[in-house]
């Protein structure tokens, strides 16, 4: 289907979702306020939904907004975020229930980065970009260029695994087959496995000197939906609010721990990190030690307990003396 | 910078209040020895161990840290050892993938009348954490 | 009249390496694709070619991600506390972009006017500013509705405008006029030079197409305070984190955490933001428990309330916060469509 379609469809969908009170919001994608990008939409107004898009730049993860909106919600979901969905059930924080998912097969997203890279321009200093199958066009200064689409999209959606939402109400277009290149999608973490235990620390420890403990990481990430976080603790103070390596370190290596087995690799928080720090390189690691060591994929089935409430009577035995 | 003394590894030692500190609370009625290089910390089970624990005592300087647990199927809460051992794989894994030794993170199963066994173990992965050197990883050592 | 002078751009690394003697040279430079200031390197001036603005502002030179206050301890005497070496570096920072420039000024009143910080101050007392006028400004950027004009700056010490190759240069201050009559390879301007660079400077205005109707913006706010519907929508895509706030030149929240073991410890301060839940998190209660009321009070802090206090809009219109806000949150769009009673 193509997007327009499918845009019509949503529009459709989501508002007799609205206007037969099935749902109190309606949390989808917009145009945003520059070029190439969209913003989400949280709307309780049937007209709203008229401005609803899906083209190869709705990056969000809209999942993050369940576990605050109050009452119903009907709610876009690419494939990734179908699983945070799910996620977010097995961890009772949202009940299938009260969210209507209206599921977008998703044929992978564009990321303005890596275009930028390829272009040496900034993303406002693109006329146009548009996707045709296997192939994306890219027009500056009047000039069309062309890539293959495994050159400009996400690290993430080159691994994907499931494009089609694993869970929905409606299902706007056909099941998806995604373009992939699982070697190139997780190119730095071969890198980093391949050097000695020291080098792999140094590489860490200057990427987190970068960091400035902003918390979009965090913030994004659906399955990040604690009250109070353990970096906010004082007593007892875990880790200073001071952005120094090695408390920005310790943060994103405990926050990936608390977060395994319910991270989907949707990418977003090294999307958003406003220092480029890899994040990836952690979260897809650890993502994949999940699957390796207990054949565990974060929101496959709403009903599975989550990863770390499971256990087997005998597994990972190895290491324990 | 001159030692005057040999250095010894500092090991920071989770042991569960049923299972593992009743066994090392043995190992020393029965007079055994083992290093004192192990601090112990008395938690309620083993599966009270946060991974966050583990790695705030890498950084405030800790050499190695040792979480200990009644064995499979005894736990006083039922499942919690479960939990910890299922926690202390991933987060050993994740941990040597960043680049920290794998033998600063340990990991054992001691009963209340293992003080034998207690004792063994301390002495191995002090051995062990003598081999791998200081903990230098977060430099500042806070 | 005065002519101003100019410097070809192959020159800048000599001129780089003389000022260097004397400061602490900062310039853009790109750290993993991302565009950072940092010290000079000796070698690399590239950034002549492809620098649009820095993704951190000038602010953290002066006023950094986390500092050390003092450090303490306690004995048998009692305590004792030490501070940091005062760094007498002075620091000179080539590229400045004309609104960074601005919120500097717009940060003394709080660090220098209102109170005297003492770690603010010895690096701004300090510190050399060597502007830069844009010519490619982003499509984020409105600084032209705060009263700033991208090709002009008058808060810096020498403003220098592209003209190709080579950079025109504008003497502002004393230290500018004597950095200058010191430096090298500096010629004369021609008047072809200077038409030039007024053309450079219309055009860079011209490009600034983001726009914020400030008229009145203080009264309009004040009148839709308690709007909360409105503050409602206006919040709900925002996700809490400190992008907008650590971005943004002219914010300059701090926390101030102190740092034990035993008997000494080190007192610190680092960013804080208001969009942090936490922020106003208190014993009793947190006033700003809700999302809704901290981006109001982000935005009436900026439009409003520094206004209020110090006679100037706490904001520059870099557009950082719109474009690298996870979520596209446009404050330029807020305040375009603030449902005012005025």
């Amino acid at each position: 289907m193509e997007d327009r379609e499918r845009e019509q469809r949503l529009h459709h969908e989501a508002k007799t979702l609205l206007e037969q009170g099935q749902v109190d919001y309606i949390i989808g994608y917009e145009t945003g306020s520059l070029k190439f990008t969209t913003t989400p939409l949280i709307t309780k107004d049937e007209d709203d939904t008229d401005r609803l898009v899906v083209n190869p730049f709705i990056v969000n993860n809209l999942s993050v907004y369940l576990t605050e909106v109050k009452g119903k919600a009907g709610i876009v979901a690419k494939g990734c975020d179908s699983r945070s969905i799910v996620s977010l059930i097995q961890d009772n924080k949202i009940a299938r229930e009260d969210i209507v998912i209206m599921g977008i097969p998703c044929p992978g997203l564009i990321d303005l980065k890596k275009v930028e890279l390829l272009l040496g321009k900034d993303r406002d200093e693109l006329d146009n970009i548009t996707r045709e199958g296997d192939k994306v066009m890219i027009t500056v200064d009047g000039k069309e260029k062309d890539f293959p689409t495994t050159e400009v999209l996400f690290d993430n959606c080159l691994g994907c695994e499931f494009p089609t939402p694993q869970e929905y109400d409606v299902l706007l277009g056909e099941p998806s087959f995604s373009i992939t290149d699982k070697v190139a999608s997780r190119a730095r973490i071969k890198e980093l496995e391949a050097v000695s235990q020291g080098k792999r620390w140094n590489f860490w420890r200057e990427e987190f000197s970068r960091c400035i403990r902003c918390y979009a990481c965090r913030n994004v990430c659906p399955a990040c939906f604690c009250q109070r976080c353990f970096v906010e603790e004082t007593e007892p103070l875990w880790l200073m609010p001071v952005p120094r390596w090695q408390d920005n370190l310790m943060f994103q290596v405990v926050r990936n721990i608390h977060v395994a087995g319910r991270c989907t690799d949707c990418g977003e928080c090294e999307r958003v990190c406003p220092m480029n720090i890899p994040l990836r390189s952690l979260t897809r690691k650890m993502y994949e030690l999940v699957d390796e060591m207990f054949q565990y994929q974060a929101g496959m089935d709403k009903n599975a307990p989550p990863l770390l409430t499971a256990y087997e009577p005998t597994e990972a035995e190895d290491f324990m003396r | 910078m001159e030692q005057e003394v040999e250095w010894e590894p500092k090991l920071l030692g989770f042991l569960c209040r049923w299972c593992s500190y009743a066994g090392a609370d043995l190992a020393g009625i029965s007079r055994k020895k083992y290093p004192a290089n192990i601090a112990v910390i008395k938690v309620p089970c083993s599966g009270r161990v946060d991974p966050l624990f583990i790695i705030k005592a890498l950084r405030l300087g800790f050499d190695g840290v040792l979480v200990s647990g009644c064995y499979p199927g005894d736990c006083h809460y039922q499942t919690g050892n479960y939990h910890a051992r299922r926690r202390l794989a991933i987060t050993k894994k994740f941990l040597e993938y960043m680049g920290v030794e794998p033998q600063r993170i340990q990991a054992s199963w001691v009963s209340a009348s293992e003080g034998g066994k207690f004792t063994k173990v301390v002495s191995e992965v002090t051995k062990e954490l003598k081999e791998v050197g200081t903990n230098q990883l977060f430099a500042d050592g806070r | 009249m005065l002519k101003n002078k100019k410097i070809s751009k192959r020159a800048i690394g000599n001129l780089l390496n003389e000022w260097s003697q004397e400061f602490t040279v900062f310039v853009p430079s790109r750290e993993r694709g991302v565009a950072v200031l940092s010290k000079w390197d000796g070698k690399d001036t590239s950034f002549t070619g492809w620098y649009r603005n820095t993704a951190q502002p000038a602010k953290a030179n002066f006023f950094p991600p986390a500092e050390k206050m003092f450090s303490f301890q306690k004995d048998k005497e009692g305590y004792h506390v030490e501070l940091p070496s005062s760094d007498e570096h002075k620091q000179l920072i080539f590229g400045i972009r004309p609104c960074d420039a601005r919120a500097l000024i717009i940060l003394d009143m709080t660090f220098k006017d209102l109170y005297e910080d003492p770690y603010y101050l010895p690096k701004r007392n300090n510190m050399v500013l060597i502007g830069l006028g844009c010519t490619n400004p982003y499509d984020s950027c409105f600084c032209t509705s705060l009263g700033i004009n991208p090709g002009e700056s008058t808060d810096v010490d020498l403003m220098l405008t592209d003209i190709g190759d080579q950079f025109l240069i504008e003497e502002i201050t004393e230290v500018g006029k004597e950095l200058i009559a010191k430096a090298s390879q500096v010629e004369e301007a021609t008047e072809a030079d200077e038409a030039e660079a007024r053309e450079v400077k219309k055009a860079s205005y011209n490009k600034v197409t983001g726009k914020v109707d400030t008229e009145g913006i203080k009264e309009k706010l004040l009148s839709c305070f308690e709007d909360q519907d409105f503050w409602e929508k206006v919040s709900a895509k925002c996700i809490s984190c400190g992008i907008c706030t650590f971005l943004c030149p002219t914010c300059y929240c701090f926390d101030i955490n102190d740092e034990l073991v035993r008997r000494q410890g080190t007192r610190f301060r680092s960013w804080d933001s208001c969009a942090f839940p936490v922020y106003t998190k208190m014993p009793m209660e947190n006033p700003r428990l809700e999302k809704w009321r901290r981006v109001r009070q982000k935005v009436c802090h900026k439009f409003e309330f520094y206004p209020m206090n110090f006679d100037i809009i706490a904001c520059v219109g870099c557009g950082r916060c719109i474009r690298q806000c996870p979520v596209n949150w446009d404050i330029t769009q807020t305040l375009n469509s603030l449902p005012t009673r005025v």
